[in-house]
């Protein structure tokens, strides 16, 4: 009651600090936001594959960052294997993009559209790929770029009609792009090779026996299941400037730790006489910190509440003008950003706490 | 001849104050006790003790030298949360600022001590509104202290320091920022208390007129008692 009151009282500073809260509050939950929208967009493509096995040039890891290279009449080999039901080669390599208004990079993924195998996990709007001329563009990549369906990219010496736009298959660095693999091995101009093959067992299979029997067959292959695989672009994917991302918010977290002190401190401040008075009248010893624990309490709340109703319109206003950047919110964060404002108001009383010792009854006689 | 039962008692206590220039003697070897159903009169100017002595009796402060006995307890002897107990059940404070707490309202104000004395809500209401009648200012418990005329805000200070059935109440300078015939009205009803309730009420000040009022007055000057006067019996 009386730490309510005591924010009440002076009720322009509790809006303005509540407000000053949630744009950090804002922030942080933004920075997750955006970790985790990229962090799915990267692997999403595998995770979402049904793949069982993933056979990658020997010494590769992952289809992020480096490069696999291996010979397509390998598949016939693995299609041999007892218990391989599918046998999905894709091509993966960067392009550029050099139109009027567009100058990207994306991810070109060349796919067996007859298996379907290896194409993107899903098409947002327009269709699958039928002929060697169509392009399928990630959404986030047509939206910044103004492209739609039935516009015309062009590629190194050709030019592909978007046939579609896909989603979770955004990097925010570079996005994903599909072609036929056909069309891929025309426009790298090796018709021999593929980065990887996506394997699909048959019902029962032994995923471990048939693993064995790849790289017993190709020693020059490495063959990942499906979970470790996912594990290894993940790890690829939070090698790179992700972390930072988390950084930043912990240092946001830091700075609004540090900033509530600073505010709490000065409530103190400016309450001592009060704080005299309660000391004087018999409080029990934990009243006062209590209060205190209880205005950092409040203020986070609020910070907090005033973030959430900011946030979500805040987000769409960002994806329309930035749309490459996905953000992916989920309760799991809203939770922990939660947890950490409770700990963020719990140690920022800690300094403030210690100043109320210096708060004497005597002070009240003059 | 029965024991009277004090409520306070200073025996030989010397207060010294240690400051960057050398030392202060507040007090020098003062002995006083006090008992229920007396009101007290600490007279003296400024400088000479009187509110040195209300602290060390409230057990705010503790002496160099000498004993304090507090409801029949050495001081020395109380932990901490029992002077904290102490302070919020059995002793009162009127302070010459009145000091409200400006973010409650009045009746916040009485009922924040009657919470640190353990009162239940309804209880502590119930007193709370009762003392209010009797001090003429129950229109005003849902005011703010700065919406208060002197007078009011030393009344609501009155009715704090009574609600929780306190047995000593230290009243510092009580009349110091009111006007004559107002400061006499608080004082006159402090009186009052301390006869039907059973109370001790000491009271320090440099006002004469407050000896009125009082069953003894004692005279301090230079942290010495210079005279004792019982003034009633």
């Amino acid at each position: 009651m009386y730490a309510l009151k005591t924010l009440l009282k002076q009720y322009r500073r509790f809006v303005i600090t509540s407000f000053g809260i949630a744009l950090c509050v804002v922030l942080m939950l933004f920075l997750l936001a955006i970790y985790k929208g990229v962090a799915d967009g990267s692997v999403r493509y595998i995770s979402d594959s049904d793949a069982d096995l993933w056979v990658l040039q020997k010494y590769s890891s992952n289809i992020l960052r480096g490069t696999s290279l291996i010979p397509i009449n390998q598949g016939n080999i693995i299609k041999e294997i007892p218990g391989v039901s599918i046998i999905a080669p894709v091509l993966f390599f960067s392009a550029n993009i050099n139109m009027p208004g567009v100058m990207g990079t994306v991810h070109l993924t060349g796919y067996d559209i007859t298996t379907g195998k290896g194409g993107p996990p899903e098409i947002y709007k327009g269709n699958s790929l039928t002929a060697d001329s169509q392009i399928i563009l990630d959404r986030a990549f047509a939206t910044k770029y103004k492209i739609g369906l039935n516009d015309k990219i062009p590629i190194k010496d050709d030019t592909l009609v978007v046939t579609g736009l896909s989603s979770g298959t955004n990097m925010f660095v570079y996005q994903y792009a599909f072609i036929t693999l056909k069309k891929a091995h025309s426009l790298v101009g090796f018709p021999g090779i593929v980065s990887c093959f996506q394997v699909k067992l048959e019902e029962g299979a032994d995923k471990v026996k048939i693993a064995e029997s790849i790289r017993s067959r190709l020693p020059n292959a490495a063959v990942f299941d499906r979970d470790t695989f996912l594990q290894n672009n993940i790890h690829e994917m939070e090698s790179g400037f992700l972390p930072m991302l988390f950084v930043i918010a912990v240092i946001g977290a830091i700075v609004l730790t540090a900033l509530l002190s600073l505010i709490l401190s000065v409530y103190i401040l400016e309450q001592r006489q009060d704080y005299a008075i309660i000391k004087a009248l018999g409080a029990p010893a934990g009243f006062i910190p209590g209060t205190v624990v209880r205005i950092a309490l409040i203020l986070t709340t609020s910070g907090m509440t005033i973030a959430i109703l900011l946030f979500f319109p805040l987000i769409k206003i960002v994806e329309k003008v930035t749309p490459e950047v996905a953000a992916v919110t989920s309760p799991g964060q809203i939770m922990t950003v939660l947890a950490g404002l409770l700990i963020i108001s719990l140690i920022s009383s800690l300094f403030p706490i210690l100043k109320l010792r210096h708060i004497y009854p005597l002070e009240l006689f003059k | 001849m029965p024991e009277t039962i004090q409520i306070a008692e200073l025996v030989n206590v010397t207060k010294i104050y240690s400051r960057s220039g050398g030392e202060t003697t507040a007090l020098s070897e003062v002995s006083v006790k006090v008992c229920p159903s007396e009101l007290v009169l600490l007279l003296g100017p400024s400088g000479s003790g009187k509110t040195t002595m209300l602290t060390i009796m409230a057990g705010l402060q503790k002496p160099t030298a000498g004993n304090v006995f507090l409801f029949g307890k050495r001081l020395q002897e109380f932990s901490k949360p029992e002077l904290q107990q102490i302070r919020a059940n059995r002793i009162g404070f009127i302070f010459q600022t009145f000091c409200l707490i400006d973010s409650l309202s009045v009746l916040d104000n009485v009922l924040l001590v009657m919470k640190f004395a353990g009162f239940a809500k309804d209880e502590a209401l119930q007193r709370a509104v009762e003392f209010f009648e009797r001090l003429e200012i129950k229109h005003l418990m849902r005011a703010f202290p700065q919406t208060l005329s002197q007078g009011e805000k030393q009344r609501v200070a009155v009715a704090r320091a009574l609600a929780t059935g306190a047995e000593l109440i230290i009243a510092d300078e009580p009349t110091g920022s009111l006007a004559t015939q107002q400061g006499m009205l608080i004082v006159d009803f402090l009186r009052k208390s301390c006869q039907s309730e059973g109370r001790c009420v000491v009271i320090a000040s440099h006002d004469e007129r407050i000896s009125n009022f009082a069953d003894r007055v004692l005279h301090l000057r230079d942290g010495i008692i210079q005279l004792h006067n019982p003034i009633l019996s």
